[in-house]
């Protein structure tokens, strides 16, 4: 789930290098996250039925035209349910990566650029953080702080800061000793001019790669979250919690399981193929395909 | 196209490289394979024989042509020194032999060990050949031995892929060659893994590899490139001497002139893919034919210098995806002539030969055969 | 020799920082529950007298080093407190709990190893197809949460097949072939993720090697194509391979948890899970400790095995 896959570019480019579509597979990924993201924000308009509307003639009503999803327990609309649950989703996985980002990027930058006792310390405090399992942590940290899906949200993204905080300071160390910052250094460049002209353009890619990986992650772990009760409550439209009710009618009715699953792999997917891509496109010489 | 050939076959394969030259690039006429036999009865069958050797890199956009229309003829037991800048196809040419070369190296010609053709013999014959007849030393010894295997191991694996013998005899046979080679205490490193040994002794665990199974012929990658200079004399001083205990034929591949003069029978130089000059090593020191090995002689600061590098020649190596048609030397040559566009062959020169148009023709009739020439194709 | 022990020494003291550390958080995890975790754990019909009776025995009216240092030094004893629901000490709990995870975690390691590592070997190897196909299954399979496809996997092989029980567990002291049964479904929904990651790592690994002229070698040695790959390649690129298996094993650990919690197996996991539920903070404290410490051995053991396997990793670390 958190493989720590660091990508070193060391290439010397001075602007921040913008992502390509990385291939086919890559375009792909977008194509996919760009339907997403419309389906969730487009929500409203596109769900046929309510999310909540209990409706007794269709408990464990099989797929057809009206409700191609079929119907849950309730005889709650899957399909609707599902475009809906999107919305929690991914802005849950992109929210705890931003969030991670945001902290993660800075420490990443102070600790490979300043060295010597500050990186010591702050990689200390990383690698404390990254010696749990990722999903062990998550779940002690909603067990202090009691279940709920803003609480998913800050769980993933303290898992993340680490991974992120690492990335970035192995992609800043590639930098940091390269004849072009010692010298920048010796004419006298500000530190901010050398963090902002050479490191930051060296590190924002790798870090990237990593966040759509992290993303994709972000998605399984706060559907798993949900599917264990410790995530989004009922009755909100969440893939996990949808698989976790409808379980004990596995049999009965499979459709209340097979959709939501298959929403939360094609989402799943479309950040793996982005991070392929990505990959590619900023180390092309990666063997890594 | 046409290279040197032995001195005994010149006459026809001077001829079948003409007519290749002028008519097409094709590869092996008739008349060059009989010009090979009639040597084979001639003298001693040479060891190794290369016939209009061509290799092509197929790349996604572009074609390069790394070896183009190389013969030569090792002799048994001589030591030939194979020269020429980095890119020149020397060490292509050696992978070839190998059988070592990527997939999307193209190999045509032939490759004759022993009288047998290698390029086309089948894989898994070739790989017993490899190691066992034929060795090959690499370069750089920090690099040609697997770092997570120990040194002795690496040598005894090489017997145990070709003799059926037990562990046990594999790892005594092993102790004796990396005593040959000048491991001290042999017992003792055996099982250290190669980062524990200095540039120089992993180099001779890479040459006793080699040699594990008394291989006829040797070839020998820039065996001292990647040393010291001390260690490098001391190498060689290693290879000269095993050379003659153990009666092989060596194949030494080098940049470095000083290396030839000091251990090599015979030389030939190659540029940009093509041979243009095989002579015995005094004669080429003493009289340069070639342009190119003129040209790579005056580069010398000393001729007796021991260590010469070479590449201080004016001028670029022309790029081997659109090679120039003819002499590939043509363009830094001095004595550039029309006729040069089209390939020289190997025409003999004292007891060598040379691949170049100043052979055999007079500046002043140049003009006139290069019509001849271009008009016969 | 000496090198290894050295290097080995030196890498089990580096562990005992982050031992200690752990255990700090883990002890502060009770401590960090919002207003009074005692008040929170027995709920509102709570005699204060419960309350104060629980807070004695947790030693939470001490000063927090104190309390941490009776604490650690009962863990170490092997006293982790006692569930205040069924009263039993948790170390009994995990008697229970532990092998059953062990048992999930490690065969699917073991399934994952067997199947991705060849195969990432075969798409290195073989040709173009192989290598295209070996990437849409990795990318596929690590898009595939490992609840859903447990519930996919019961939904064929039970639903449909009638093949396999649905859930459920038995003790492997009692009956060995039916701990199996019950174990296969939980073991292949935890084991295809990890085999896509496994794959891919040793793909690329083997790819790396590939064009190191120490490979050109062992041909020019003579040696069989399949000893060169299996025996040296294989070798070289084993670092990347086993760091990897170690990182996974943690998502392996994390997986652990949602698949008990499927498939109702009585494993740490679903008894951490559940324990969060009925604010067990006790038992959730014992669970969590003892899976990150799990972690953290097998991370200090593949590194020990890196080190076995590639001399080089001694040398780097004694510098």
């Amino acid at each position: 789930m958190i493989a720590l896959e660091p990508v070193t570019v060391t290439s010397r480019r001075r602007r921040i290098p913008m992502p390509r579509w990385g291939g086919r597979e890559g375009m792909a990924g977008w194509i996919i996250l760009g339907v997403l993201v419309l389906v969730a924000l487009l929500a409203p308009v596109l769900a046929p039925h309510s999310t909540e509307a209990i409706d007794g003639s269709r408990i464990f009503g099989a797929p057809d035209w009206s409700h191609p999803f079929g119907s849950d327990d309730l005889g709650r609309d899957v399909f609707s349910r599902v475009l809906y649950a999107y919305r929690a989703s991914l802005s849950i996985a992109i929210g705890s990566v931003l969030l991670a980002m945001a902290v993660g990027i800075p420490i990443g930058l102070i600790a490979g650029y300043a060295g010597g006792w500050t990186d010591l310390v702050l990689m200390r405090a990383v690698d404390l953080l990254l010696a749990f399992p990722a999903l062990l942590l998550a779940i002690s940290l909603i067990a202090i702080l009691g279940p709920g899906g803003l609480v998913a949200l800050l769980a993933i993204a303290i898992i993340y800061v680490p991974i992120m905080a690492r990335v970035v300071r192995s992609s800043v160390l590639v930098v940091r000793n390269q004849p072009y910052v010692l010298g920048a250094r010796a004419r006298g460049a500000s530190h901010w001019a050398i963090v902002r002209g050479h490191v930051l353009p060296n590190a924002i890619g790798p870090a990237l790669v990593q966040a759509s990986v992290l993303m994709a992650f972000a998605i399984i772990i706060e559907a798993a979250l949900s599917f264990l009760g410790l995530g989004a409550q009922p009755p909100t439209p969440e893939l996990g919690l949808m698989l976790a009710e409808g379980n004990n009618y596995l049999t009965q009715a499979p459709w209340v399981e097979i959709f939501p699953g298959l929403a939360i792999a094609l989402s799943v997917l479309a950040f793996n193929l982005i991070g392929d891509g990505l990959r590619r496109s900023f180390d092309p010489g990666q063997l890594a395909r | 196209m046409s290279a040197p050939l032995e001195k005994d076959g010149q006459e026809d394969g001077q001829k079948g490289g003409t007519v290749g030259a002028a008519v097409t690039a094709s590869p092996t006429t008739a008349s060059s394979t009989t010009a090979s036999s009639t040597t084979a009865s001639a003298t001693a069958a040479p060891i190794l024989a290369f016939d209009d050797v061509r290799v092509d890199y197929r790349g996604r956009s572009s074609t390069v042509s790394a070896v183009a229309g190389v013969s030569l003829e090792l002799r048994a037991g001589e030591t030939f020194g194979l020269v020429g800048e980095s890119g020149c196809g020397k060490t292509t040419l050696s992978m070839a032999v190998m059988g070592l070369l990527p997939d999307r190296a193209q190999v045509s010609g032939e490759i004759r060990f022993r009288g047998e053709d290698l390029v086309t013999m089948p894989a898994g014959r070739r790989r017993r050949l490899r190691g066992d007849d034929v060795s090959m030393v690499f370069q750089d010894p920090a690099t040609s031995l697997d770092a997570t295997f120990p040194i002795g191991e690496q040598v005894a694996e090489t017997i145990r892929a070709h003799r059926s013998v037990s562990r046990r005899e594999a790892r005594d046979r092993a102790l004796q060659l990396l005593a040959e080679v000048g491991i001290p205490d042999p017992a003792a490193r055996y099982s250290d893994p190669p980062h524990r040994l200095s540039g120089g002794m992993r180099q001779r665990v890479v040459i006793a590899a080699a040699l594990a199974n008394d291989p006829d012929l040797l070839l020998a990658d820039e065996p001292t490139t990647a040393l010291d200079v001390t260690i490098q004399a001391q190498i060689l001083d290693l290879l000269a001497q095993l050379k003659q205990r153990h009666g092989m034929t060596m194949l030494l591949i080098t940049h470095d002139l000083g290396v030839v003069a000091q251990i090599c029978d015979r030389v030939g130089v190659m540029y940009a893919g093509q041979l243009v000059e095989v002579a015995p090593v005094d004669q080429l020191f003493a009289a340069p034919r070639h342009p190119y090995t003129r040209a790579l002689l005056q580069a010398l600061p000393s001729r007796a210098q021991r260590s010469g590098r070479l590449a201080v020649v004016e001028g670029q190596v022309p790029d081997l995806s659109e090679p120039p048609s003819g002499c590939r030397f043509k363009e830094r040559c001095p004595h550039r002539m029309p006729v040069c566009d089209t390939t020289p062959a190997a025409t003999p020169a004292g007891a060598g030969s040379v691949a170049c148009w100043l052979e055999t023709v007079d500046r002043a009739t140049n003009v006139e055969l290069a019509e001849q020439v271009g008009g016969a194709a | 020799m000496t090198a290894r022990l050295a290097y080995v020494g030196r890498r089990i003291l580096l562990t005992i920082p982050v031992l200690i550390a752990t255990s700090i958080f883990v002890f502060l995890l009770i401590r960090l529950v919002p207003g009074d975790p005692v008040q929170t754990m027995l709920g509102i019909r709570a005699t204060p007298d419960n309350v104060a009776t629980v807070r004695a025995q947790l030693g939470l009216d001490k000063p927090l080093p104190e309390q941490y240092w009776t604490w650690i030094t009962g863990v170490l004893h092997g006293d982790l407190g006692q569930d205040f629901i069924s009263h039993e000490p948790i170390t009994s709990l995990l008697g229970v709990s532990l092998p059953i995870t062990l048992e999930l975690t490690v065969l699917a390691m073991l399934l994952a190893v067997l199947v991705g590592v060849p195969l990432g070997v075969l798409a290195a190897v073989k040709g173009r197809w192989t290598r295209r196909i070996s990437g849409g299954f990795v990318v596929a399979a690590i898009s595939i949460p490992e609840f859903w496809l447990g519930i996919m996997l019961v939904l064929l092989f039970t639903g449909v097949l009638h093949l396999l029980p649905p859930n459920g567990w038995v003790p492997i002291t009692q009956d060995v072939g039916l701990n199996i049964t019950y174990m296969i479904l939980p073991v292949l929904a935890l084991a295809l993720g990890q085999t896509a990651y496994l794959l891919r790592t040793t793909r690329a690994a083997m790819l790396g090697t590939a064009g190191e002229p120490y490979v050109a070698f062992l041909h020019a040695k003579g040696l069989r194509t399949r000893t060169v790959i299996y025996l040296h390649m294989l070798r070289n690129a084993s670092g990347p391979i086993v760091t990897v298996a170690g990182i996974q094993f943690g998502v392996l650990l994390g997986g652990a948890i949602v698949v008990e919690n499927l498939f109702a197996l009585p494993g740490v996991g679903r008894m951490v899970v559940g324990a969060i539920s009925n604010r067990n903070y006790v038992v959730v404290q014992g669970g969590v400790l003892v899976i990150a410490t799990l972690f953290i051995l097998v991370n200090l053991l593949t590194d020990i095995v890196h080190g076995l396997l590639d001399p080089r990793v001694e040398e780097a670390v004694a510098r």
